[in-house]
C-alpha cells in the first residue's frame, strides 16, 4: 500500500489551502492509497534556536511535537506539503517546521550518518501544494527552494508542485477556481499511479 | 526631532552573526549627532505569527495582542527600520518571517481599506535596511528570503529603491562574522551613510 501523508502548513482552517490539499489527498486515494492529514496549526512545537547541537551530534534537543512528525514524514511513499503565500513566501509555521528539519541536514552534511542514494530518491516523491491571492507569476518563487531544502533533508525527490495563484480573482475561493481542485486531484492521482507497479 | 533608528534581531540566536552585523550599523549610526537608535530582539518580542483570520481587511487592526502590538505603530514611526535575520533553509527564520507576516495590517489598510500607511510628507524620507548572513557561499543563498523582506518593506511605506542590503556568505557557525575581511567596516560604513543620508532628506 502506498502511503500517503500531507502536511498543511496554513494557520487558516478548511481554507483554500487545506482544501487543494484534501483534493489531492482524495485523488492519492482513488489511486489506492493510504492516506493521512496533519494540520500544523494542531500541533505544539517551537521553531529551531539555532543552537546547533545537531551540528555535533545530529539530534535535536527540542523536544515536542515536530521531531516526530518529521521522522513520521521521512517514511512514507508521497509527501504533499502544503502553505499559502503570506508575504511572498511560505507560512511561519511551516517555516518553522522545516527549520527544526536541519538535524537531519547536519546527519548528512556534517556528521555523515544519513544519506539516501538515487533508488530511494526513486522511490520518494515531494509534492508541493501552494495557493496564492496575487496573480503574479512569480508569486511562489521565493517558497520552492525552502520546500527544496525540506524535500533534500527527508529524502524526497521534489516530484511536482500543484499551485494556483490569483485567487483574489475568484473572490478568494478556491471552489471558484475552473480548475483547481481537479487539477489537485489529479496529481494526487498521478503521483501515487507513478509509484505503482506496471 | 531626532532621528530614529529602529533595528530588529531576527536570529533565534542571540549575539550570533547577523545580531552583531546589525550591533556594528546601528552603533554607526547612533555615533551620528541628533541618531537615537533602538533594538527589538523579535525572540524575546513575543510575535506570534498571522493566523490568517483576515480581521484586518475589515478594521485595519490586527486582533491578537501580543508583543506585536506596540510595534506597530513604532514601524511606522521610524526614519529607517533596520531587519537582520540569517538564512535557515535558503529562507528567514520562523521567527522573523512571523513578523514579516504580522505586517499584513499594513497592506490590508492601505490596499483594501484605502488608508494612508504613513503621512504623505514623510513618504520617500525613510529608509530601510535588511542585514543577513548566511552559512552558504552559494550566489543565489539570499534569493528565496528578499521578496518577503521586500513585502514587509513595501507595506510598511518603504519605497523600494529606498531599500538597502547587506548579505553575508560563508557564515556559520557562532562569532564567524568577527573574522570576516570586510563585514565590519561596510556595516559601519552603511550606518553612517543611511544616517548621512536620512539627515538630508528630513532636513534634521
Amino acid at each position: 500500500m502506498i502511503r500517503v501523508l500531507g502536511v498543511s502548513g496554513s494557520p487558516h482552517r478548511h481554507g483554500n489551502t487545506e482544501r487543494l490539499l484534501d483534493a489531492f489527498l482524495e485523488g492519492a486515494r482513488e489511486a489506492g492509497a493510504d492516506t493521512k492529514k496533519v494540520v500544523l496549526s494542531t500541533l505544539t512545537y517551537a521553531p529551531c534556536r539555532g543552537c546547533n547541537a545537531c551540528h555535533r551530534t545530529g539530534v535535536c534537543v527540542v523536544d515536542d511535537d515536530a521531531t516526530p512528525l518529521l521522522e513520521e514524514m521521512a517514511h512514507v511513499d508521497v509527501l504533499a506539503v502544503a502553505s499559502p503565500i503570506y508575504s511572498m513566501g511560505i507560512t511561519s509555521e511551516l517555516k518553522g517546521l522545516i527549520d527544526r528539519a536541519q538535524y537531519l541536514w547536519a546527519r548528512r552534511m556534517v556528521t555523515n550518518t544519513l544519506d539516501y542514494p538515487p533508488e530511494h530518491l526513486d522511490r520518494h516523491r515531494g509534492v508541493f501544494l501552494s495557493t496564492a491571492g496575487s496573480d503574479w507569476p512569480n508569486v511562489f518563487d521565493g517558497a520552492y527552494p525552502v520546500v527544496q531544502a525540506l524535500f533534500s533533508g527527508l529524502g524526497f525527490r521534489y516530484a511536482a508542485n500543484v499551485v494556483v495563484n490569483g485567487l483574489d480573482a475568484h473572490g478568494g475561493r478556491i471552489q471558484a477556481h475552473p480548475t483547481a481542485l481537479a487539477d489537485a486531484r489529479a496529481a494526487g492521482r498521478r503521483e501515487v499511479a507513478s509509484l505503482l507497479p506496471r | 526631532m531626532p532621528i530614529t533608528v529602529l533595528g530588529f534581531a531576527g536570529s533565534p540566536r542571540r549575539h550570533g552573526n547577523s545580531e552583531t552585523l546589525l550591533d556594528w550599523v546601528l552603533a554607526a549610526m547612533a555615533s551620528e549627532p541628533d541618531v537615537e537608535v533602538e533594538k527589538v530582539v523579535v525572540v524575546d518580542a513575543g510575535i506570534g505569527p498571522c493566523r490568517g483570520c483576515n480581521a484586518c481587511e475589515r478594521t485595519g487592526a490586527c486582533v491578537q495582542q501580543d508583543g506585536m502590538t506596540p510595534l506597530y505603530d513604532r514601524i511606522l514611526e521610524a526614519d529607517c527600520v533596520v531587519l537582520a535575520a540569517p538564512i535557515y533553509c535558503l529562507g528567514l527564520p520562523a521567527q522573523a518571517k512571523a513578523l514579516i507576516d504580522r505586517a499584513q495590517v499594513y497592506r490590508s489598510r492601505r490596499y483594501v481599506l484605502g488608508w494612508p500607511v504613513i503621512p504623505e510628507e514623510r513618504r520617500g524620507k525613510r529608509i530601510g535596511l535588511f542585514l543577513s548572513t548566511a552559512g552558504q557561499a552559494w550566489d543565489h543563498v539570499f534569493d528565496a528570503a528578499i521578496p518577503s523582506v521586500k513585502c514587509f518593506f513595501h507595506v510598511a511605506g518603504f519605497r523600494e529603491r529606498d531599500l538597502r542590503y547587506l548579505l553575508v556568505r560563508s557564515v556559520d557557525e557562532s562569532g564567524a562574522i568577527r573574522r570576516h575581511p570586510t563585514a565590519s567596516e561596510e556595516a559601519r560604513a552603511l550606518g553612517h551613510e543611511v544616517a548621512t543620508t536620512l539627515r538630508e532628506r528630513i532636513g534634521a
